[in-house]
């Protein structure tokens, strides 16, 4: 019988266009996926092969999830259908069994959800064989990844969901209902996603996936290139646990669907909750019409408006206690908190929740729901009253056609700001409980009005667009192709706002320069999109539906007679608006400024490298002295340099042509230099050759003056803020003074210059390459300089540079600032200018300057004390100090990092300033940014590696090792477990997106996954085996030898021979290890029991697994010989105690023999648990099994 | 009066609704009788403004149908003949909601004439209720409270009595007819008796032709002396009504009894009886069918 059932409705699925329009639309975005960069689903980047197995797995679960939403229609379609169709009395009352009837549908809805998976895998392979393809990005074809994709995600998923949807439509028998239960299936799943960011509950947040996919993640988390590219991962542990999981509830939900469906007429069968209230009928009496006095209407020119505004209060009262807008609102707000609780954290540290973090969250994690919600109700405004068949009754009312229209788009504005203050509501109560941030109801008003005009645009374009087409799933449809496209578009670096349907340039606020200047070109933008809009729905008013709905040619001659007159006239004074409005904005965006498009810049570095890579290593005569007068006018955002570079000839030959780079979008002027002609002058890629008449001899130098004039006019198109602002102006010499010989920014990503015709990418010369030692880190041309300022900015302004304050006066209405560095520096310089309160502090009466916002006073003594600390241990241990002064400087949140340079650091706002620092168990990472930068003042600022591989480790991993230092004296070794948590997270999930190859750490090339994380990992490990006090000689020799020098600058290689000299001889081989080779350790306690002895005491006994492998620079991976000791431990915790609080019974480094060696030992009290390396030291994969709970027997 | 001229509606898949309709309707209750599909609705949707004619006139008094809706709106009244309400909405917002988009504006008044028509309709007591909540015959009644706000001078109701019981229909049949002694009020239905009992004037309407025009006693005179009446055998039925204009045939206690019309006695056996509404209703529909077959 459930054959019967089977086919006659397969047969049936199969003939809906519906699967097979999907089916084709997910085929071609897999086939895209797979055969271009344009849809980016499945992580195939970098070296990983575009049909990599993982990356077909990963592609086909991520696609259930997209699919979950039009499957929907096929699985809860087939149990609804029949209800629709008004055959279900028919069916039901044949004898057939539900059993049978319900598996029947069940199968054939699940064989066509199949179908669109098969269409989608072909869309995959033909993708990869296409001829544009490039072929070194596809792997050997086989069908195993396909099936393994079909057997672990697809079927179990497809059964899932079909399980949950007819389920739903059997016991809410709504589609409508059917649907909201998807959209909160989906935004719990990712809110749950939110949460598992953070680590520690790890087996829940796998299980809790029901797709798998975060099994998937975790299981394949640090995949290196050579795995992602050669396997799939094992069907065991938290996979299998997964599946095993969510095909028991798939069961589960199966067996209640079928107990709860009742094969009846809906709303006929006994009710679920409570009872329906029977009213008795009313006693008919009869009262004669003649009783009535006759009201006429009131026709006025005010009743229109009174009709408008009794409909848009009807429209929106209807709305707001709609079902589907209350769950989204509910799940909106869930999904905010969830992310405000959440969001911001550092190093699991939370930050205050300022006004303007409420409102970052409330667009990443409520806002966008209102995609959904003006997607769906503009739908449902406009059909409301033909979908009840009260449009006959309404479309004869004495109403002029405009106010319905205008009504409903009113009603769809009334929605969304009442979801947004429902936002904003959730976001001020977050505020108050949380505590200690100010609530800011102005910029909660403008910054959430700013939150919707998208959403706006969207709805009101989603309105006309469903007057437009008159049907309400073709309108859906199109607004979906309108969102498609706008994704699409982004995708393939067509990003012009111009054409990107209610595309708005982004605005970021900071607490600092608050909007800044971003705001004219959004409101230019927004007037751009409303009128066309507005032009829109005057066009729907035209098309407007009234009665029985027409065929197009008489719409058409309808809309004319409509918009003959005043709305004719508007419609063409919209368009011409919109016309005059977009012409303005090219002007501003494409002439005043350039639009270039990231494909394009991409192009223009390559051509950069193919004309001038040839100069490279031509000799240049070096900057020894800068000299500038440096104008920032911030409320103009405006620059004016008055530099002045003194060249001198370092080489053995005379120089005879300077190759000059400039900043190609500011306007440089050279002055002064000796006689010369210009062979080359490049504006677009800013390269200019000159050629000197007279050739430069050894020894010799000249001067070099420029004029640099920086201007911001206009707008631009992506808004994105850059470094000259009204409040808050920071930038380096990199970014606007001229510079000599080639600047090589190239391409890195090999397979954006393989498609522009380049080689292989070459990050760095070799460590070998005892030529490029000529040069430190920061190449430009020039070793140490003389560095003289004087920079000017607005009277209500500071403005700084690196070196110590000469003077300072006023003309002008402007302030003036004269500075001058003591000693050589870097060549590494910045300047910065805002309105900031200065807190001040000292070291051994040496100052300490905070220069902040005002309102971000929250942890400025922490960054006094972090300095005086890092000071305090980087004498100690180091060399002394080498400028008479600290200087930290707030700048706004465009960019997210600290830098350092001589005596002065820049600290982004979005970093520490408002770290949440109350709870005393958090790690404090405001310290330990602090530290780190100050330790760049020893790390680069005083001795700076050649510009080989391994430069940054000589920078950046011994600013973490001293940062690291400090923080463990102020905070003890406990509190940096977590830090090395997410260090060694970090390095191990990010070496799959390695682009080029992964570097043992002393060759890095300037890799931040190496040298940052592996580096404070290494450096850590190398102090625990050799001891802080002799690391710390090494380094000070170090830094005694190589401080300052001049070429040919020191390599990590050196700093090694100082390494290996404080090792003792059976730990050198570690140092190969940890620094000049990439080794992994698989370590864990397979079983562990105790027993209690007579005497009281505890044997304690443990088998465990040691592995120690090695890896290439592709991740390919071979066994080593486990050939060091290991740290095994037991410990002791009370009952129900933290971690934290245990006590260490034993601790011992033993040196075991084989790869699953079993050992006893005996200890005083109960046991708890062991551990091998319990404190993570090594580098392992699987960090959470180097312990084990204790059996006792 | 309302007058319809010359008024054709072929829709876009070739069905003429509407052929060539003329006609003048005057103060009173004015019947509209037709089969299922005879372009009834068709003709009172083109007057309630819902749907455009392809060509003729309607004039309702002063006012040019076609070219003047909102004028014609005003003065309407109009209950469709498969409407639905909101279901979530009690049956006094919803009035309420109504008589604002009626040009009821002023509260005061609205409030007057909601409690009226709620109580007239007998709706008073589940005026809190949500229309959700109603049976058949509650909503039609909310239906006719509606089409009744603000005093419409012409009022249109399609179908109003399907789905009531006989009280209640007796009850709202009484009510058109006394709101039909001060305006136009236009009925349309497929049960004959209702125009017979209430309509002075009525047309009836085949295949989007009007094939009848006037007062019913009138159209009913015409057939006095030829409408004939014989009980038969259910075997000879197909041949009675092969040889005969059989107008109708119903079961009597199980067994046929036929209205045949015919000049004189067709037969013996069948008694001359006096002829109704019903009669001339099906004398139209079966010259209209065999004229069809003609043609086909």
């Amino acid at each position: 019988m459930w054959l019967e059932f089977l086919r006659f409705d397969l047969r049936y699925q199969l003939r809906q266009p519906l699967l097979w329009l999907s089916g084709l639309i997910f085929a071609l975005l897999a086939f895209g996926a797979s055969s271009s960069d344009a849809v980016m689903v499945g992580g195939a980047v970098g070296n990983v092969y575009r049909n990599a197995p993982m990356v077909i797995a990963q592609f086909l679960g991520v696609f259930t999830i997209v699919a979950m939403f039009i499957v929907t229609i096929f699985i809860a379609g087939s149990v609804l259908r029949d209800a629709e169709l008004g055959v279900a009395d028919m069916i039901f009352a044949t004898p057939m069994k539900k059993r049978d009837y319900l598996f029947g549908r069940f199968v054939a809805g699940e064989l066509a959800c199949l179908s669109i998976f098969v269409l989608i895998s072909i869309g995959i392979m033909l993708g990869t064989v296409m001829p544009w393809v490039d072929t070194a990005r596809i792997g050997p074809f086989s069908i195993a990844p396909y099936l393994w994709g079909f057997a672990v995600f697809v079927i179990p998923n497809m059964l899932l969901i079909g399980a949950f949807l007819m389920l739903l439509a059997a016991t809410t028998r709504s589609m409508l209902l059917v649907y909201v239960g998807v959209i909160v299936f989906f935004v719990l799943w990712s809110v749950a996603g939110v949460f598992s960011r953070d680590i520690s509950n790890e087996w829940l947040v796998v299980l809790m996936d029901p797709f798998g996919l975060r099994a998937f993640g975790r299981m394949t988390r640090y995949f290196s290139t050579a795995e992602a590219n050669g396997a799939l991962p094992p069907f065991t542990g938290f996979l299998l646990a997964n599946r095993a999981l969510w095909s028991a509830v798939a069961l589960l939900l199966l067996g209640l669907t079928l107990a709860l469906f009742k094969p009846q007429r809906p709303d006929t069968g006994k009710r679920l909750w409570g009872r329906v209230k029977v009213q008795a009928a009313a006693t008919p009496t009869h009262s004669p019409v003649s009783g009535l006095r006759p009201v006429r209407p009131n026709v006025s020119a005010a009743t229109p408006w009174l009709q408008c505004w009794a409909m848009l209060r009807f429209d929106a009262v209807g709305v707001f206690t709609s079902v589907p807008f209350l769950v989204m609102l509910l799940v909106g707000v869930a999904n905010f908190i969830g992310g405000a609780s959440m969001g911001g954290r550092m190093y699991g540290t939370r930050v205050y929740p300022v006004t303007r973090m409420m409102l970052e969250t409330m667009s990443g994690s409520f806002t966008f729901m209102l995609v959904l919600i003006v997607t769906f109700y503009a739908g449902e405004l406009i059909f409301k009253e033909r979908q009840l068949k009260v449009a006959d009754v309404t479309d004869a009312l004495p109403v002029p056609d405009w106010v319905p229209l205008l009504a409903k788009s009113l009603a769809l504005l009334g929605v969304i700001a009442g979801f947004m203050a429902g936002g904003v509501l959730a976001a001020m109560c977050f505020q108050l409980i949380k505590g200690g941030a100010a609530l800011e109801p102005a910029l909660y008003l403008q910054g959430s009005l700013q939150g919707s005009a998208f959403f706006v645009l969207m709805g009101l374009l989603a309105l006309a667009l469903q007057v437009l087409c008159n049907n309400k799933f073709v309108g859906y449809l199109v607004v979906i192709l309108l969102l498609a496209w706008q994704v699409v578009f982004g995708i393939l670096h067509f990003d012009h706002n111009l054409y990107n349907i209610a595309g708005l340039p982004e605005v970021r606020y900071s607490d600092m320069n608050g909007f800044g200047h971003f705001l004219t070109g959004w409101y230019w933008y927004l007037l751009y999109w409303s009128l066309f809009v507005l032009a829109l729905l005057l066009l729907a008013r035209g098309f407007w539906v009234r009665g029985l709905s027409q065929e197009w040619r008489v719409r058409g001659l309808l809309a004319a007679q409509r918009l003959k007159g005043g709305a004719g006239v508007a419609l063409a004074l919209s368009l011409a608006g919109f016309v005059a409005t977009g012409g303005w904005i090219y002007y501003n965006t494409n002439v005043l400024n350039h639009y270039v498009p990231g494909n394009e810049q991409m192009d223009r570095q390559a051509s950069y490298e193919k004309k001038y890579r040839q100069y490279k290593g031509q000799p240049q005569p070096r900057v020894t002295e800068v000299q500038a007068r440096v104008d920032i006018f911030p409320a103009e955002r405006r620059v004016m340099i008055d530099g002045h570079y003194r060249l001198v000839n370092k080489h053995a030959t005379p120089i005879d042509t300077l190759y000059v780079q400039v900043v190609p979008d500011v306007e440089t002027v050279l002055k002064n230099l000796p006689a010369h002609q210009v062979t080359l002058d490049d504006a677009l890629l800013g390269m200019r050759i000159l050629k000197l008449t007279q050739a430069l001899p050894p020894g010799a130098a000249i001067d070099m003056d420029f004029m640099v004039t920086l201007r911001n006019q206009g707008f631009t198109n992506d808004g994105k803020p850059g470094s000259v602002n009204l409040n808050g102006t920071f930038f380096n010499n990199m970014q606007l003074f001229p510079a000599l010989g080639y600047g090589g920014n190239e391409l890195l990503d090999r397979n954006e210059r393989r498609k522009r015709g380049l080689g292989e990418p070459q990050r760095m010369p070799k460590l070998e390459d005892e030529a490029a030692r000529a040069n430190h880190q920061l190449d430009g041309e020039a070793d140490w300089i003389a560095f003289d300022t004087t920079v000017s900015t607005s009277a209500d302004q500071i403005a700084l540079a690196p070196g110590y304050l000469q003077q300072t006066w006023e003309k002008e209405g402007r302030r003036y600032f004269h500075y001058k560095m003591d000693r050589p520096m870097l060549p590494f310089f910045a300047y910065l200018s805002a309105r900031w309160e200065v807190r001040k502090g000292d070291w051994q009466g040496l100052p300490i300057e905070i220069y902040f916002d005002p309102k971000h006073g929250y942890n400025v003594e922490r960054m006094i004390t972090a300095t005086q600390k890092s000071l305090d241990y980087f004498s100690a241990n180091f060399t002394p100090y080498q400028h008479k002064q600290v200087r930290i400087l707030e700048f706004p949140r465009y960019a997210t990092f600290a830098q350092s340079f001589a005596n002065t650091i820049p600290y982004s706002e979005a970093i520490g300033f408002i770290a949440d620092l109350r709870n005393k168990d958090d790690v404090d990472y405001v310290f330990y940014v602090t530290a780190h930068e100050m330790a760049h003042q020893w790390w680069a600022h005083q001795v700076i590696g050649a510009n080989v591989q391994g430069a940054t480790m000589l920078v950046e991993s011994l600013a973490q090792y001293s940062a690291l230092m400090v923080m463990e004296r102020e905070y003890g070794r406990e509190h940096l477990r977590r830090f090395f948590k997410e260090e060694l997270d970090r390095y191990l999930s990010s070496r799959r997106g390695e682009q080029i190859e992964e570097q043992p750490l002393f060759r890095v090339e300037n890799q931040p996954y190496i040298h940052y994380n592996k580096g404070a990992l290494v450096f850590y490990r190398l102090r625990e085996e050799i001891g802080e006090a002799a690391l710390n000689r090494a380094l000070k020799r170090f830094l005694q030898d190589k401080g300052y020098q001049a070429a040919p600058y020191t390599t990590s290689r050196e700093l090694l021979g100082y390494l290996r000299a404080e090792t003792p001889a059976d730990r050198q081989e570690l140092i190969t290890d940890l620094f000049e080779k990439i080794v992994f350790y698989d370590n864990r306690v397979v079983e562990a029991s105790a027993k209690q002895r007579a005497d009281g005491q505890w044997d304690v006994t443990m088998k465990l697994h040691l592995a120690k492998l090695e890896a290439d620079g592709k991740g390919k991976e071979t066994e080593r010989v486990f050939d060091e000791p290991v740290e095994v431990a037991v410990f002791a915790r009370a009952a129900g105690a933290r971690e934290a609080d245990e006590k260490v019974l034993f601790s011992e480094k033993r040196r075991l023999q084989g790869a699953d060696p079993v050992l006893t030992v005996t200890v005083k009290e109960k046991p708890y648990e062991v551990g091998v390396d319990p404190y993570n030291k090594m580098i392992d994969r699987v960090s959470s099994d180097n312990r084990k709970q204790i059996s006792l027997e | 009066m309302l007058t319809i001229k010359a008024l054709n509606k072929t829709y876009a898949n070739g069905v003429q609704a509407l052929k060539d309709i003329n006609l003048e309707i005057p103060t009173g209750l004015y019947g509209l009788l037709g089969p299922n599909g005879a372009g009834k609705s068709s003709l009172m949707r083109t007057i309630a403004t819902l749907q455009e004619p392809d060509t003729g006139s309607i004039h309702f008094d002063a006012i040019d149908v076609l070219h003047d809706k909102e004028a014609l709106r005003r003065q309407l009244g109009y209950l469709p003949q498969d409407f639905g309400v909101y279901p979530k909405v009690t049956a006094e917002d919803l009035l309420d909601h109504f008589a604002v988009l009626k040009g009821l504006t002023r509260r005061s008044e609205r409030r007057e004439v909601v409690e009226g028509l709620l109580q007239q309709t007998n709706l008073w007591e589940a005026r809190k209720r949500k229309l959700g909540t109603f049976s058949g015959g509650m909503r039609q009644r909310f239906g006719i409270a509606q089409a009744l706000l603000g005093a419409p001078r012409l009022v249109i109701v399609d179908e109003p009595t399907a789905g009531l019981d006989p009280d209640e229909r007796n009850r709202f049949l009484n009510l058109l007819a006394e709101i039909g002694e001060q305006v136009v009020v236009m009925l349309s239905t497929h049960i004959v008796e209702d125009v017979t009992d209430l309509c002075p004037r009525m047309a009836i309407i085949v295949k989007g032709e009007v094939l009848l025009q006037g007062e019913p006693q009138a159209a009913i005179d015409l057939l006095r002396d030829k409408v004939w009446r014989k009980r038969v055998s259910k075997a000879a039925l197909p041949e009675y009504q092969q040889r005969f204009n059989v107008l109708s045939s119903r079961l009597v206690a199980g067994q046929p009894q036929i209205n045949v019309h015919a000049d004189s006695q067709p037969d013996d056996g069948f008694v001359q009886v006096e002829p109704d509404l019903e009669d001339v209703y099906f004398l139209k529909i079966r010259n209209s069918q065999s004229g069809s077959a003609a043609l086909a």
